[in-house]
């Protein structure tokens, strides 16, 4: 025989049940040898044999290895079990489904964006440049630098290969032939791409001595734009293309993995100089550590340049400020905006798979004891220990496995959801997938939750009195409450868990109201906007620049549904330009940063931001009229000087030696933070900084040539009540250039919105979370008071009969999941207090320990409760004594 | 049936010849005068088993009416075997029977 014999399964087992049919065939003869008929003979004969398959089973038994054999038994029969108990299986589907795929979504998000490194060679050995400053009010540090620094560190560092760019990336107007196409271009310094480790596939990137003030109009394009743009064309190198009405000569062009890197088509030379934006800290360097160098030296050396002191000034002049330069490492900077984001939805999101852990617990313990009867009457039937503990084992099995295959279809659809809701906010989410990783790690929690507390009611089974239970035990008597306990503590931990969640999320709320509620002074409703790069050759002389505002504002004016319109650099909602000024009359003061808006005559009108004193800028505000300029309130309360009244005050723009006369005040207009230090700045997503309104058209060529590398202007028209003024901006400007590309128009409301975004982005991603936490937490006490008062049926019969009211009765019934749910929201309560960390650097104008915020959620959480167990207790009413008394 | 009793049997049956499985059913009840009855299904876990130790070995031949069944014959080992039970068999009817004598003097009380 041998070991075999357990393989050789079928050909035994078929020729046994040849062996009794035959058997059946010869007996069946006989009978009908005996005078019945075939039929009656067959039935007499099954009758004598006995079930063939029943003794089929029992000669096979000892024939098997019990893991092999039982394993596929007891996973088929833990299908029929789970498909009799479709509520059950359900639910317990759906929650492993949604948590697995919730948390593999999240957590895949945060493993491609937080803990993988750029796809660059050693990126350990990258860094950005970074000022570190300390002052006495506290600690920053910063990424841009001016040309001052960039030269000292080009020049003073040997263990670092450095190179300079301009963060900003712009989108430009790219000919080809007869073709226009909007790409995106970035300024960046010869050695940028050897310093990343990625050097072009074909030809090769600027030189130093290329990359110079007024050195020769060359460009790096990316695989797709040479693909897309470009016709693939082989000997692009040498090539030339019209570039913001510029001939620019193709020297080299990317790989194709780069651009989903880079999100950039075209790069030029930086060209840096330590006049116009490398006067500001307008650059960032990129750093790689050359071989053989350590950080350390690197640092020290950084260190020893000595233009320490030209850093604290920088920073905040005069008072004791000190600066000077270190290293970040590249990941850091690049994840370090998604972190404190990904570091909310990952705590959110393992409070629920804890809370859905918990509950799936909970209703295999419940399914457990009440399948008692079941077990004990397989175990008086033979059954043993083991085999009954290993079905419930499979059931836990099988449960986890359909849970989990649901959870990758989950986990993809609440992946894209997620890239989708934050497109506009991360865009570097975009590239994150499922991580088979992460999809194992939280597949196999779930998991190994339901196998743990499937074995939890599968030994309570095994040590089951077999004949108390029969006979009736937990029906007769009054309940005994002690396998209750595990699942008491597992509902007030998940209630406690979701308290905590909902006040963060309670937080959050509360902040997009705030923010939401401002005032944002002026009138947003039928305002759109569009706008247009003025980088380009031909807006290199002011007079074009003022040629086209004025003439197609003309064109916007004249249309018969636009009731107002106008220019201006940037809009309320979004982050303006930094630009110093001086006073005159206080020629100790040094040069200070405020944020400076130009606009063409009656913006301020078309707006609808008030003039509080004085009057607003007027199209008769123009090259050879006396030089204005309006100032905000903001303005006015930062740089009010007793006895001098602001109307009438003259200032003088850094980089000019004229004075303007501030000729008015106007309201304040809701802004985002532009980064620079003024008296009573709050941190906040929106804020009203000083600012100053200046008329376009008395701005020059250098100034326009400055500010148009960072920012564009913006044309915002007011539609008249009832019309639609249509792509009005887009066809104005086109009547005065055709060749300049119109971003799309929008409204302002989606301006204003996308200032809030993160915010909000922020609030529906841990409500949603904090509203399944809820729902689960609900869930579990409903379960617990329905299955206590299943068991309880006879308890409160005794009681009703004994003269209880069927009130009071479910009223007991249903007051151990208030007390629950209030001990666990205190429990939660406490819980918060730590847990508001996450989300503490999102609010605004809440405190993060807001009584208010926790109290209601505690009441919210109690009042759930209430619902969740009254609802099942209510069955109390429809109980009629007798018949629970006779059971 | 006395449990174990019917592997013996079975080899009992055997020593006379070849048999298939309804044949040896019917031989037991036979010569029993139907006091022993076989649940035929039973008979064959019992006959597998004593297959698998040996003591009969097993082949696929034709019956009396020309069926296709599968026959038993007694081997060596299970010759040897028979005569070891029918020992023990003995010895155990013995001691039951001198048990069950009612004693010298003992008068039936009903």
């Amino acid at each position: 025989m041998g070991w075999t014999r357990f393989f050789r399964r079928t050909a035994r087992e078929r020729e046994r049940a040849d062996e009794m049919r035959a058997h059946l065939d010869l007996y069946t003869d006989e009978f009908v040898g005996q005078g019945h008929t075939p039929d009656e003979a067959r039935r007499l004969a099954r009758l004598r044999f006995g079930n063939p398959r029943a003794k089929l089973e029992d000669v096979d038994d000892r024939n098997r290895l019990p893991v092999f054999d039982t394993l596929g038994r007891d996973l088929r029969y833990a299908v029929r079990v789970l498909f009799r108990a479709p509520a059950f299986t359900a639910t317990t589907v759906v929650t492993l489904a949604l948590v697995i795929g919730a948390c593999t979504a999240v957590f895949s998000l945060a493993n491609a964006i937080l803990f993988t490194p750029p796809p660059y060679p050693e990126p350990d050995r990258l860094a950005f440049l970074q000022a570190e400053f300390q002052s006495a009010r506290g600690a920053g540090t910063q990424l841009g630098h001016d040309a001052v620094t960039w030269e000292a560190v080009r020049d003073g560092v040997p263990s670092l290969d450095a190179a300079v760019y301009s963060g900003s990336v712009n989108g430009v107007n790219l000919i080809v032939g007869e073709q226009a196409a909007f790409v995106r271009q970035q300024r960046v310094g010869a050695g940028y791409f050897r310093v990343l480790g990625v050097p072009p596939v074909q030809g090769r990137e600027f030189s130093p001595d290329e990359d110079v003030p007024g050195g020769p109009a060359l460009a790096v394009v990316s695989h797709e734009t040479w693909v897309r743009d470009l016709g693939a064309v082989p000997d692009i190198v040498g090539r030339t293309l019209l570039l913001r009405g510029d001939t620019y000569q193709v020297v080299g062009v990317m790989p194709e993995w780069f651009s989903r890197e880079s999100k950039v088509d075209v790069w030029t030379p930086l060209r840096a100089s330590r006049r116009g934006e490398g006067g500001g800290t307008n650059f960032q360097v990129i750093a790689r550590l050359r071989p053989g160098a350590s950080w350390d030296q690197a640092n020290n050396e950084l260190r020893s340049l000595g233009i320490e002191p030209l850093l604290a000034r920088g920073f905040e002049p005069g008072d004791g400020t000190t600066a000077w330069l270190g290293t970040v490492p590249l990941h850091e900077v690049l994840a370090a905006r998604s972190r404190a984001p990904i570091a909310i939805l990952g705590a959110a999101v393992s409070a629920v798979l804890l809370i859905a852990c918990v509950n799936i617990a909970a209703l295999i313990l419940a399914r457990g004891s009440s399948r008692a009867k079941e077990i004990a009457t397989r175990m008086a039937l033979g059954s043993g220990r083991g085999a009954v503990v290993r079905q419930l084992m499979a059931e836990s099995v099988v449960l986890g496995l359909v849970g989990g295959v649901a959870g990758v279809a989950v986990a993809q659809a609440g992946l894209s959801a997620l890239q989708q809701l934050a497109a506009t906010t991360y865009g570097n989410w975009a590239d994150a997938g499922i991580d088979g990783r992460v999809l194992a790690v939280t597949a196999g929690l779930s998991v190994l939750t339901s196998l743990l507390f499937g074995l939890v009611p599968a030994f309570q089974a095994s040590r089951l009195d077999v004949q108390g239970t029969l006979s009736g035990g937990t029906s007769r008597s009054v309940a005994g409450s002690a396998r209750r306990w595990p699942r008491r503590l597992l509902v007030v931990s998940e209630v406690a868990l979701g308290v905590a969640l909902l006040v963060m999320s309670g937080l959050l709320v509360r902040t997009v109201v705030n923010v939401v509620g401002l005032d944002p002074g002026f009138d947003p409703d039928r305002l759109v906007t569009a706008s247009v790069s003025l980088q380009d050759a031909r807006y290199q002389a002011s007079e074009d620049v003022h040629r086209l505002f004025d003439e197609s504002l003309r064109v916007l004016n004249a249309d018969p549904a636009i009731e107002s319109a106008a220019v201006s650099l940037q809009l309320p909602y979004t982050r303006l330009l930094n630009w110093g000024f001086k006073f005159p009359d206080e020629p100790d003061r040094q040069n200070t940063i405020v944020n400076v808006v130009y606009v063409s005559g009656g913006f301020l009108e078309t707006l609808g931001i008030p003039v509080r004193q004085g009057r607003s800028i007027a199209s008769g505000d123009r090259t050879g009229a006396p030089p204005v300029a309006v100032v905000n309130e903001t303005f006015e309360r930062v740089f009010r000087r007793d006895g001098t009244p602001m109307l009438g005050r003259r200032l003088v723009l850094g980089g000019y030696a004229e004075a303007r006369e501030i000729v008015g005040i106007a309201g304040d207009v809701q802004q985002t933070d532009s980064g620079f230090a003024f008296e009573g700045r709050q941190p906040a997503p929106l804020m009203t900084t000083p600012t100053l309104f200046l008329p376009a058209a008395q701005l020059d060529a250098s100034f326009f040539n400055a500010v148009h590398t960072w920012f564009r202007p913006t044309w915002t028209v007011r539609a008249r009540p009832g019309a639609q003024a249509g792509p009005a901006i887009t066809r104005a400007i086109a009547s005065v250039d055709p060749l300049l590309p119109v971003s799309e128009q929008t409204t302002i409301d989606t301006v204003m919105r996308a200032a809030t975004a993160e915010e909000n982005l922020l609030m529906t991603l841990v409500s949603v979370l904090a509203a399944a936490a809820l729902l689960l937490a609900a869930l579990g006490i409903h379960g617990l008071i329905a299955q206590s008062v299943a068991e309880r049926r006879r308890e409160f019969g005794i009681r009703i009969a004994l003269g209880s009211t069927p009130g009071q009765a479910v009223g007991r019934a249903a007051m151990s999941g208030v007390m629950l749910a209030a001990v666990g929201s205190g429990l939660g309560a406490l819980l918060s207090l730590w847990a508001v960390g996450f989300v503490q650097s999102f609010l605004w104008g809440v405190d993060a320990h807001d009584p208010l915020t926790i109290v209601g959620v505690g009441l919210v959480f109690v009042l759930v409760a209430a619902g969740a167990s009254v609802l099942p207790a209510l069955r109390i009413l429809r109980l009629d004594p007798v018949h629970a008394l006779r059971q | 049936m006395l449990a174990g009793t019917l592997d013996m049997l079975i080899l009992r049956t055997l020593r006379a010849g070849p048999a298939h499985g309804l044949e040896i059913a019917q031989a037991i009840e036979r010569r029993s005068d139907a006091v022993l009855l076989v649940e035929q299904g039973s008979l064959y876990p019992a006959l597998h088993r004593i297959e698998e130790r040996g003591w009969v070995a097993a082949y696929w031949g034709t019956s009396g009416n020309n069926r296709r069944a599968r026959f038993y014959r007694l081997t060596p080992k299970g010759r040897r075997q028979l005569a070891a039970e029918t020992g023990r068999w003995d010895t155990l009817v013995e001691a039951v029977t001198r048990v069950m004598r009612p004693d010298p003097g003992e008068s039936e009380v009903s």
